[in-house]
């Protein structure tokens, strides 16, 4: 339906567009549960910056050192926290840059704070940094303490319409179509927007049947 | 040395980039955004929220560098796609 990964993916979609031909930089890191060991703060920060360095013409030289010092020794080592903090800190405040993570509730809770926190030390280099997080309401509060006064928040919950939008295209997938007729359908589109907690029951036990 | 420093870089880029980490959210945006259904949670870019953060440039006192969306867990996040 309307979940916070769909959401995440309609935003990053939306600022790539706005992006194109402008001099902005999108980067985006979606959390899963089943991955929590590969998702550091390391890792995502890495990938953020990753992202970042990949819309540059060049490599900052800042970034070129870093790499060839940390290749010399332990027969090549990966980057540092601290040093991927400096170095979204440089490139963030030379180029305004969006930063997207999904399910933040997802990732291990001393990761979170870690997080939290290098975004906060990034922020303070570069205000402008703009940056969008999800993740399940009991995470607000950590979110508002690592990021204290830059925080805005909003609820996701479904609207109606987005209901409406989500079952119109189910139906329209219909993979036997002769099971459904039009008053069923329209019987459908009036119900279930009713009663958007009966939901959660409904649409998965309609896609077994299917 | 500026010289051999982007002789160096263009010639290791993508070493660079993979050294910076081995993750690749690519795909994973490929796939979401391939089963979401068009126009859903397009009001959120209606808000004056969503609108105010996209526009900021961190100028301000009043400025939100961060905008956080609280997903609702009833409504099917993980299972419901």
């Amino acid at each position: 339906m309307l979940t916070g990964c769909d959401v995440s993916s309609l935003v990053i979609d939306r600022l790539c567009d706005q992006a194109g031909g402008r001099d902005v930089a999108v980067a985006c890191f979606y959390f899963d549960f089943a991955a929590q060991k590969e998702h550091s703060p390391t890792n995502v920060l890495g990938v953020l910056l990753k992202q970042v360095v990949g819309g540059l013409d060049e490599v900052p030289g800042e970034i070129v050192r870093a790499y060839e010092n940390q290749k010399k020794v332990l027969g090549g080592r990966g980057p540092r926290l601290s040093d991927i903090v400096g170095m979204l800190q440089t490139t963030t405040s030379e180029k305004r840059t969006f930063i997207c993570i999904d399910a933040l509730d997802e990732c291990v809770v001393g990761h979170q704070i870690k997080l939290l926190g290098s975004l906060s030390q990034i922020l303070q280099k570069s205000p402008g940094t703009r940056i969008f997080v999800t993740g399940r309401p009991h995470i607000e509060t950590q979110v508002k303490r690592r990021l204290a006064g830059r925080v805005t928040s909003v609820s996701i919950t479904p609207r109606r319409d987005d209901i409406i939008s989500y079952l119109r295209a189910r139906l329209d997938e219909d993979p036997i179509p002769d099971a459904m007729d039009s008053s069923l359908e329209a019987d459908i589109l009036k119900k279930i927007p009713d009663d958007i907690s009966e939901m959660c029951v409904w649409l998965p036990t309609l896609g077994r049947l299917h | 040395m500026n010289t051999f420093n982007t002789i160096n870089a263009a010639d290791h880029r993508p070493n660079i980039l993979a050294w910076l980490s081995p993750l690749e959210p690519r795909l994973r945006h490929q796939d979401i955004q391939e089963s979401r259904v068009e126009d859903i949670g397009e009001w959120l870019l209606q808000t004056e929220e969503f609108r105010s953060w996209c526009a900021g440039s961190g100028g301000h006192e009043s400025d939100r560098a961060v905008l956080f969306c609280r997903g609702d867990p009833g409504a099917g996040k993980t299972y419901i796609r």
